[in-house]
């Protein structure tokens, strides 16, 4: 188990000859030249497994369930041998002190070189104490055990933006990670959960090549968030022709039409959903009859419903859409016109009949 | 600006007939383009948020809301090389293609017409003044109502596009606006909010100009068509 | 000091013992135990140590938003909260769902269950019992022997399992354990003989490939999984069996995934978990601690209704009901809107109420944060070396029922099963067998080992009950209903100004119930008591302490610095701690009184 990702795929009756071209075509899906090739296969060859240490703040561990669903590669290959998860509190076998000093451990043996997986978040809140770890909060330990990292993922929209438990009002004040720790890469995967193969793909990219992979504006992965959901949906054609289920279960719901009326947030939703999907390739939530909740995106929880398609806008202290408020507006404004026409005229008639009065008055 | 100043200006400049050239050709044409580009936009952009019934058949066989995108997204950028152009003729044209971009602000004698013009609104004032331009409480409500929301809705608008682009132009000028915002879904709702305030807008503008057609004793609607404004006393 | 609670005798004046974080659960956990001269515990304190407030988050929005809320208290038994809320929205707005919806949210609380046991015993519990290391050891040949001698399962010849020993020695050689770093490898209460640890090992991985099978199920009808989608008024997917465009829907080749997916499992259960477990249990018979309250006082609220819209104790699958003071003969009825029954206290826990000597009914529930700390607390605020259990010292609260402290969970769930024999025959039979097979009587299932026997069993019967809900479920759709959504009040203005309601599932943890009050469209209260706050409660005004506390009561430690024997009760429970967490006040304006201390 402590094979090279080269063994892995040997073990699997892959070929020598299969390997190098995966790993080109690696390179390839990657767009890289080709001359990058035999460092990838060199990388899978050789590379000592890289610890990770995997932290649970305020989450609910949905991202850990999604991460040992991938099909490809397999978890029990990720975890036992590409890289070397040496601390992950659902997983481990460790526990208590035992568990706390494998932390150090790896601080002190693999300084620089080893990478924090951080699922959910830690609160600031009542001194840190909403989220307690070895009766300290666990926002220092975060800060400790990140202090000598290579790199962080931030796992899941926890993470990377808060998600539910820091949705209005945030009572913990639940704060993503990268708020938290400024002084190291960080690379986002938000989700809730984000997919199994976008987190092995994640993970497997940044040992294979040593490097972050590119990121976006918001820190996450440009090959996996660099498009929406409806862009590459399997239902757009229904919307480009406007076929839209209109409520649940009717005849367009079974015929697969566009959810756009049902709330769905795949336009804008940046996320490889509707090109991966889920559990194997098995579905997606769309394909399942569902709109896109838009998880993977900051703040999802706070856009109103998830079933209104135009939603709220939280401004000011007021909650409503920019229909509402917008045709509030349009009818008041309406509404102010066609008084102000009536006064208009009926104030020039006055006005004209006091006009005719004082010519008259002159002339007589 | 004032309308002292104005009036006099028009008397010595003008003939007896007090008709004076104010809007050139440029500002006429953008004028009256932008009003059927922002009547394209807000209609395509309401059908966008909330499309019309659901059409049966194949999907081959229609095309209705990639053809209501499509004429959201040309109208969008005539719109915006328009407000581009109008830009450059508040530069290059006369004084009035500028008074929508610099209210006088800093003029304390301005904003007493601005009161005036408040007052003559609400039936207070019974004469109203002349201007060569707009009126003070117009210009007002003209720059933030069309010249900062145009420019809000097009921040908005290239925000929304500017998320899925990759590193291009698109991506450095406007790539910034949606996380600003809070994601995409929030700048929808703004951008779609702004249209709904730009459209009130739009109908209280026209509402003006015909009421102030016939009470103000000058011209206005005839004006933007010919770029002469016409004092009728 | 030393006083008696519930048959037991609490004595904290013994060393203390801190294990925190307790890992391999759901969540953030601490327990600190106190051992007398012998290494046997006299005392635990149990702490939930994390708060998340969701109920609060919930104020003021959408019911019919509200299960992707609650599904979120929980990735792990991911679904279950989602159906509470739905059930608590539609019994608030009186809501029908049609059959199919009703069979297919039938199929995705078995397929959590299924999967959810089955990671927990491979996953979060089997290294409580299997010693990996004392696997290299084995000889091959007699592990295979071993395993084909208990199960038809394919993959046991001598060179499969001499090809996992060969890696597991590689990866251990490597230096880098991984996930196995720094555990009590060697401690003697690990018993197997290396042979067996060698199977548990080969089908720890076998069960971590194939875990991800089961969920499948969710995929097809939810969308995905982790967190499935779920709909108030039936479920979201549409079926299209044969008329155009029914590859966007429910159609042929998805329900025959399902059924693929259904047998597979079924497979999986009868010739890996169940002989795993049997043969692991074997050689444990004589470790019967951690029964803790399990034999006096359990309690479910049922699930798996058998016809549609139903709810009554009668028609639930999975059994509903009480029992107090181990008086077996009497299952006490169950209601979860009756305010004398589920109550809530906070004398120990870090919330405040007006007056903390009385319980509330979730209707009427108040959570206002109070993080302080008890007198004799050892360490400061933010550094706490050891709570001191007479003051507050847990982020959960302790719910009662009719004053008791309950366990919940599959033992609750399969000894009530086990009392209605002409009920749930198919329970019964299974569990005498393994009793028949282990020589072991049935008083032996109130225990650490019982608790994890029950979840095995329970599993057994989901994964049949999973195939009897998919022929119904091809039955009806033969039958030409092919309806899957109740829309007729999914607009809020076909709603009452004021509306309340409750739902309730077992998860797979135990019984767990959402309580919602609806006023004008939107949700005015939610409040959720969920199975982990029952059997990790802390103890209550009358110093009545809660199943986990008690089911560490008078165990032996092998190694008094090893947590294992710890650990190994703990699991047997499936702690899902971000659930149990999370309750708090659903008046929004209570927290702007949360000082930042």
């Amino acid at each position: 188990m402590s094979e090279t990702f080269y063994e892995v795929l040997r073990r699997q009756g892959i070929t020598r000859r299969s390997f190098l071209k995966f790993c080109s075509l690696t390179a390839a899906s990657l767009g890289l030249s080709a001359a990058a090739m035999p460092k990838i296969a060199q990388a899978l060859e050789t590379r000592p497994r890289t610890p990770v240490l995997w932290l649970h703040g305020l989450e609910c561990t949905c991202c850990s369930e999604s991460f040992i669903r991938s099909a490809h590669p397999l978890t029990r290959d990720v975890v036992l041998s590409m890289l070397s998860l040496d601390y992950d509190d659902t997983l481990m076998a460790a526990a208590g002190h035992q568990a706390e000093a494998i932390i150090e451990m790896v601080k002190e043996k693999y300084r620089g070189n080893y990478i924090v997986a951080v699922e959910g978040n830690p609160p600031l809140n009542e001194g840190g104490m909403f989220c307690i770890q070895g009766g300290r909060p666990f926002v220092e330990k975060l800060k400790e055990t990140c202090a000598d990292a290579k790199a962080v993922i931030a796992w899941g929209s926890c993470a990377s933006y808060g998600c539910v438990q820091a949705a209005r009002p945030n009572p913990t004040r639940a704060t993503p990670i990268r708020k938290v720790i400024a002084d190291k890469p960080i690379v986002c995967v938000p989700g809730c959960p984000p997919i199994a193969e976008v987190m092995t793909g994640v993970v497997t990219y940044m040992l294979t090549f040593d490097r972050i992979p590119a990121l976006d504006r918001q820190g996450r992965p440009k090959m996996f968030y660099g498009q929406r959901i409806h862009d590459k949906c399997y239902r757009r054609g229904h919307f480009d022709a406007g076929q839209f289920v209109e409520a649940w279960d009717d005849e367009s719901a079974k015929k697969g039409f566009c959810l756009y009326k049902m709330g769905c947030k795949g336009p804008t939703t940046y996320n490889a959903c509707s090109s991966m999907r889920w559990n194997g390739g098995v579905s997606w939530p769309v394909q399942s009859g569902h709109g896109c909740l838009g998880c993977s995106e900051d703040g999802f929880w706070d856009k109103g419903s998830f079933y209104d398609r135009v939603t709220g806008i939280h401004q000011f202290g007021i909650e409503a859409n920019a229909d509402v408020i917008g045709g509030a507006i349009a009818i008041g404004t309406g509404a102010a016109i066609a008084a102000h026409a009536a006064v208009t005229a009926l104030d020039s008639l006055r006005r004209r009949a006091g006009n005719k009065d004082a010519r008259e008055g002159i002339e007589a | 600006m004032l309308s002292q100043n104005d009036v006099q200006e028009a008397k010595a400049r003008g003939n007896l007939a007090y008709s004076l050239y104010i809007y050139e050709a440029p500002l006429r044409l953008w004028h009256w383009a932008n009003s059927i580009i922002m009547l394209a936009l807000a209609i395509s952009g309401y059908l966008i948020g909330s499309p019309p019934p659901t059409l049966t058949g194949e999907a081959a066989d229609h095309y209705v809301m990639g053809n209501i995108r499509f004429i959201h997204f040309v109208a969008s950028y005539l719109f915006a090389i328009g407000l581009v152009a109008r830009v450059y003729w508040a530069f290059a044209g006369n004084i009035y293609a500028r008074q929508i971009f610099l209210p006088p602000v800093f003029n304390k004698e301005w904003w007493k017409e601005v009161l005036f013009e408040l007052r003559w609104y609400l039936f207070l004032e019974h004469t109203p003044k002349k201007y060569l331009g707009h009126n003070p409480m117009a210009l007002l409500m003209m720059f933030f109502f069309f010249t900062i929301l145009a420019f809000g809705m097009l921040l908005t608008g290239f925000g929304l596009y500017a998320e899925g682009a990759d590193d291009g132009w698109m991506n450095a000028l406007f790539g910034w606006v949606a996380p600003l915002l809070g994601g995409s879904q929030q700048t929808h709702g703004w951008h779609r909010l702004g249209m709904w305030i730009m459209m009130s807008f739009a109908v209280l503008h026209v509402y003006a100009a015909i009421r102030e057609e016939v009470l103000s004793k000058h011209s206005l609607i005839s004006t933007m068509i010919s770029g002469w404004r016409m004092f009728k006393e | 000091m030393s006083y008696a609670t519930q048959g037991f005798t609490l004595d904290n004046s013994g060393r203390r013992v801190v294990v925190d974080p307790v890992c391999r659960i759901e969540g953030h956990m601490r327990v600190e135990v106190n051992l007398d001269g012998n290494n046997v515990i006299r005392n635990a304190v149990s702490t939930g140590t994390m708060w998340r407030g969701l109920e609060v988050i919930l104020k003021g929005r959408d019911p019919r938003d509200a299960w992707a809320f609650t599904e979120r208290i929980c990735g792990v038994c991911t679904g279950t909260h989602a159906l509470t809320s739905v059930r608590a929205v539609e019994d608030a707005l009186a809501i029908q769902i049609p059959e199919n919806a009703h069979l297919i949210r039938n199929l995705m609380q078995l397929t959590l269950y299924v999967h959810d046991h089955l990671v927990h015993f491979y996953h979060l519990h089997a290294l409580d019992w299997v010693d990996v290391v004392s696997a290299l050891k084995a000889d091959a040949q007699k592990t295979s022997a071993l395993a084909q001698g208990i199960s038809a399962w394919p993959l046991s010849s001598p060179g499969y399992f001499r090809d996992v020993q060969a890696k597991l020695k590689k990866f251990i050689d490597s230096g880098q354990l991984g996930p196995f770093s720094n555990a009590y490898w060697g401690n003697p209460a690990y018993k197997l003989p290396p042979e067996a640890n060698l199977m548990a090992v080969a089908h720890y991985l076998e069960a971590l490939d194939f875990q991800k099978e089961i969920v499948k199920i969710h995929a097809i009808f939810g969308g995905r999984n982790p967190h499935p989608n779920w709909l108030v008024g039936g479920v979201p997917c549409a079926i299209n069996l044969e008329g155009a465009g029914a590859v966007g829907a429910v159609n042929m080749e998805r329900l025959n995934l399902v059924q693929n997916v259904i047998q597979q499992a079924a497979v999986f259960i009868e010739q890996v978990y169940i002989p795993d477990l049997v043969a692991i249990a074997s050689f444990y018979k004589d470790w019967l601690y951690g029964g803790g309250i399990g034999s006096q006082f359990l309690l479910a609220y049922g699930d798996i209704p058998d016809r549609a819209n139903d709810h009554e104790a009668d028609n639930l699958l999975l059994p509903r009901g009480a029992i107090i003071n181990g008086d077996l003969d009497n299952i006490l009825p169950v209601d979860l809107k009756d305010p004398e029954q589920i109550q809530e206290f906070v004398a120990h826990s870090w919330y405040k109420y007006p007056d903390e000597t009385r319980g509330l009914h979730p209707f009427d529930g108040i959570t206002e944060p109070d993080f302080t700390l008890g007198a004799n607390t050892k360490g400061s605020k933010t550094r706490v070396e050891a709570f001191d259990e007479a003051g507050k010292y847990s982020w959960i609260k302790a719910p009662r029922w009719r004053g008791h402290a309950m366990e919940v969970g599959c033992l609750a769930r399969m000894t009530l099963a086990y009392l209605q024999p002409r009920r749930y025959p198919m329970i019964k039979e299974t569990i005498d067998d393994i009793l028949r097979k282990l020589d072991l009587p049935l008083s032996a299932i109130f225990s650490t080992l019982g608790r994890t026997a029950a979840r095995g069993v329970e599993t057994l019967y989901c994964v049949q009950l999973q195939q009897q809900m998919f022929a119904r479920l091809m039955a009806n759709l033969k039958a030409g209903d092919h309806n899957t959504a109740n829309i007729t009040k999914w607009e809020p203005a076909t709603w009452p100004a004021e509306a309340q309601g409750a739902g309730f599932t077992e998860a797979p943890r135990g019984a767990l119930g959402h309580w919602i009050k609806i006023k004008d469209g939107k949700i005015d209260n939610y409040q959720c008591v969920v199975p982990t706050t029952w059997n990790g409660s802390p103890r209550d005004p009358k110093g009545q302490i809660g199943a986990f506390e008690a089911s560490l009561l008078n165990t032996p430690l092998a190694k008094a610095d090893e947590p294992l024997e710890i650990l190994r009760t703990l699991h047997s429970f499936d702690p899902c701690l971000a659930c149990s967490t999370h309750v708090m006040r659903p008046d929004g304006q209570e927290m702007a009184r949360v000082r930042v201390r």
